[in-house]
């Protein structure tokens, strides 16, 4: 069954690969600008050039912009703040699970302490609360996710690192005198990357849920961004008049979490070495 | 033997929720089964009840509705006509420092006690002291009140007031003789002299009333009525939809068409009391020059927002009031809409690249405030103004590192009122509130004669020319008032009031 190990890579790397081609090209593959509003064409429903020009694919909000064109752009937001997100805490927490796991003793203490007590907030209460703190913003919200993810990263790395710095290669390195940061950056930390990539992967998915959640609440990024979680959250009162409003960029959100989850399930089947081989 | 645990198995659970679940699905469909309202029992749904019994523990227009069945204050606004008109009171003198009340005889509390200046002496008090009354501040400049007979009430004030008939408005009086007998118990059984007698509370639940035969006024034709706390808008509608309801309020206006095409209810709207406005604080930059607030009203068009956002059930408003209060112009203009007179102002103004500001809003305080502000960023957009929206919780928008700290520019406020000396002294009088920071002798001098002056006639025009002082000066650029919107059962009677209060008393059954 391999071709099914590598599907979920084909297919997860499809998706993830048309998003940021989506996020690329917005100004070239949106219609319309994200952001023009025409209020005698609010809430048309999806139409394929039924009224001839002015058509909308998938139909126009309730300020009469066109959803297909915010979705596009809106896709900028989602992988702007996940990948940020997820490269900041990930270095973060890398940097802080070797230092605490190489070092061990007081470091590790002092380092595990801070992790458990990030680890007793609730993740999105805690996101909350800081973007309460912090204000609205693109650089704040990407702060306040970061804060909440690099723990993950940390207690994983800090884990492997305990059993690589027993390894015979590092103890050989060891005895021919390398200096502690030169091990840990040429020799540990490396053999970590199978399994941070993984995080990574699963990470980037809650973090895209994570700032749809926040904008939905109205603590995300300002009004005048498009993002997928504000339109779910302007879209809600039309519920029962205009669906579309909610259902595609509710739809956009689901493919592109499935999409990044296929390819973090199809990449940690082939780099955890307790899986390889099982089937 | 174990005792079993819920009275329910875990298969008749299981029934149940199916039953339920299929029901639930269905019931949309089922429109035929809301009922006719009846002249034995009317229901309400309203998205806010009372938090406890404390007759004076709150201060929001739909409780004191609930209230005023039971209990009843001095004198009330007539909308109609725009005055005050006696209730517990039958006429009024205004006497510079001295308010002196004429109260209305023969009129008996829920106990059998009779209504006397000595009861509205106590009541005060009580909204004075009480240390869970949200009321005492419209009494905190009376120094004595008198009571020479029963039916005579003398009030004293610090200095000359003129609109202490608007603090009096919602101030309803209870029983001393209650208070003799039962002392703080009292409150769990509230007695008036209202149309309607306390039944039964439960918080979260019921507020149950019976009809008072023995009413001084006009018999009620609905015997009993009950309130019931809904907070979700969607679930009123299915209240209402369902029968379980005969009145609801704060319909959201998108569900209007589905109800009025609906055969057993009815939509009923009118014009409310909450003014909205775009507020500048002229103590910041660029709000210091009045040709940049004027340039922000030019570039305004409140006209598309009610039409599209609110789809028609909204009132444009002409000056810094509504047309629906005391002390308004029939010759107030508003700004009209036109982009390139606000940018002729801008330059003249010295921002000859337009200007960038920051336009602040609560999302959930005000209805569909998001969608407003960005329609409202759009229009400012082409008088050359370029508004970055900031959306703020409520309590951060409202607090002292917001609107009441002075710290605000610009921002999207609604206020309530039936006389406009409310909203100038709060807004625009030097030194009582720091939301707007304005400061103009000419206005301050105009509000404290208005305030001393008794003639209505008078103190309207006054108000009036505060009112135009503040449409050349803009502070503020004035924007609507939003339609109160209830859905009833078709067979009721009721016109909606704007002050947000339904009273049972003055609806009526179709046969």
């Amino acid at each position: 069954m391999a071709w099914l190990r590598y599907l979920k890579i084909w297919l997860g790397g499809a998706i993830v690969l048309l998003l940021v081609v989506c996020g690329l090209a917005a100004p070239f593959l949106a219609p319309y600008d994200p952001q023009e509003q025409v209020l005698e064409q609010r809430l048309r429903p999806p139409g394929w050039g039924s009224e001839a020009a002015g058509a909308h694919w998938l139909g126009t909000d309730n300020l009469g912009r066109d959803i297909l064109s915010r979705i596009i752009y809106g896709s900028r937001i989602s992988l702007l703040i996940g990948a940020a997100t997820v490269i900041l805490a990930g270095f973060l927490g890398c940097l802080l699970g070797a230092m605490a796991g190489y070092f061990g003793s007081f470091t590790d203490e002092v380092i595990s302490k801070i992790t458990e007590i990030f680890l007793a907030f609730p993740f999105l209460l805690l996101a909350i609360a800081l973007m309460a703190f912090l204000g609205q913003g693109l650089v704040n919200i990407i702060v306040a996710l970061m804060l909440t993810r690099w723990v993950q990263y940390c207690r994983v790395v800090r884990g492997e690192v305990l059993s690589l710095k027993e390894r015979d290669f590092v103890v050989a390195v060891r005895a021919l005198g390398g200096r502690d940061f030169y091990i840990l950056l040429r020799h540990v930390v490396p053999n970590t990357l199978a399994s941070v990539t993984v995080i990574a992967t699963f990470a980037m998915a809650i973090v895209i849920i994570a700032e749809a959640s926040l904008s939905f609440l109205g603590l995300g990024v300002p009004v005048s961004i498009p993002t997928w979680g504000s339109m779910l959250s302007e879209g809600r009162s039309y519920m029962y008049r205009a669906p579309w409003l909610t259902i595609f960029p509710g739809m956009a959100i689901f493919i592109t979490v499935f999409g990044i989850n296929l390819l973090g399930d199809g990449l940690r089947d082939i780099l955890d070495p307790k899986l390889r081989g099982q089937r | 033997m174990r005792a079993k645990r819920s009275g329910m198995s875990r298969r008749e659970f299981l029934q149940t929720s199916a039953a339920l679940g299929v029901g639930t699905l269905l019931s949309p469909p089922l429109a035929g089964l809301s009922r006719a309202a009846s002249r034995d029992r009317v229901m309400i749904l309203q998205g806010i009840s009372l938090d406890s019994l404390n007759p004076y523990a709150h201060s929001a227009s739909p409780t004191y509705g609930i209230w005023e069945h039971v209990v009843e204050p001095l004198i009330e606004v007539d909308y109609g006509r725009m005055e005050y008109i006696g209730v517990l009171a039958e006429s009024w003198e205004f006497q510079g420092k001295k308010w002196l009340f004429h109260l209305r005889k023969e009129v008996r509390f829920h106990n059998g006690a009779p209504f006397t200046a000595r009861d509205v002496i106590f009541s005060i008090n009580r909204m004075k002291t009480d240390k869970r009354s949200l009321q005492g501040e419209n009494f905190k400049d009376v120094t004595e009140m008198e009571a020479p007979d029963d039916n005579t009430l003398v009030v004293m004030t610090e200095k000359p007031n003129a609109v202490f008939l608007d603090r009096l408005n919602n101030r309803f009086m209870i029983s001393k003789a209650a208070f003799d007998k039962s002392g703080e118990q009292m409150d769990q059984q509230p007695v008036g002299t209202g149309p309607y007698k306390f039944v039964s509370y439960q918080r979260d639940g019921n507020f149950v009333m019976t009809r008072n035969d023995d009413y001084w006024g006009p018999k009620p034709e609905i015997k009993e009525v009950v309130y019931r706390k809904v907070g979700e808008d969607a679930g009123r509608v299915a209240g209402l939809l369902a029968g379980q309801g005969d009145v609801i309020n704060n319909l959201p206006v998108d569900e209007i068409p589905r109800l009025e095409a609906h055969p057993k209810v009815r939509v009923e709207k009118v014009e409310g009391l909450r003014m909205y406005f775009l507020a500048m604080n002229v103590q910041h930059k660029p709000f210091d020059n009045k040709l940049v607030r004027q340039a922000i009203n030019y570039s305004i068009d409140p006209q598309v927002i009610v039409k599209s956002i609110y789809e028609g059930n909204g009132y444009v408003m002409n000056g810094p009031v509504s047309s629906n209060v005391i002390g308004y112009d029939p010759k107030f203009k508003r700004y009209p809409f036109d982009p390139k007179k606000a940018r002729e102002l801008l330059a003249q103004a010295g921002y000859p690249n337009g200007v960038e500001v920051k336009l602040y809003f609560s999302p959930d305080r005000y209805p569909k405030a998001r969608e407003v502000c960005q329609v409202i960023a759009n229009q400012l957009l082409k008088g050359g103004i370029k508004a970055e929206l900031v959306s703020q919780e409520f309590v951060v928008f409202w607090g002292s590192s917001g609107v009441n700290g002075g710290k605000l520019p610009f921002y999207y406020v609604g206020r309530p009122a039936t006389d406009a000396d409310t909203v100038y002294d709060q807004y625009f009088r030097s030194g009582v509130t720091k939301r707007i920071a304005y400061k103009n002798p000419d206005v301050d001098r105009l509000i404290d004669e208005e305030q001393r002056t008794g003639d209505q006639k008078k103190r309207a025009a006054l108000l009036q020319e505060v009112g135009r002082i503040l449409m050349e000066d803009v502070p503020l650029a004035p924007l609507y008032t939003l339609a109160e919107v209830y859905g009833t059962a078709r067979n009721i009677i009721w016109k909606a009031r704007p002050d947000e209060k339904i009273l049972a008393a003055e609806m009526k059954i179709k046969a």
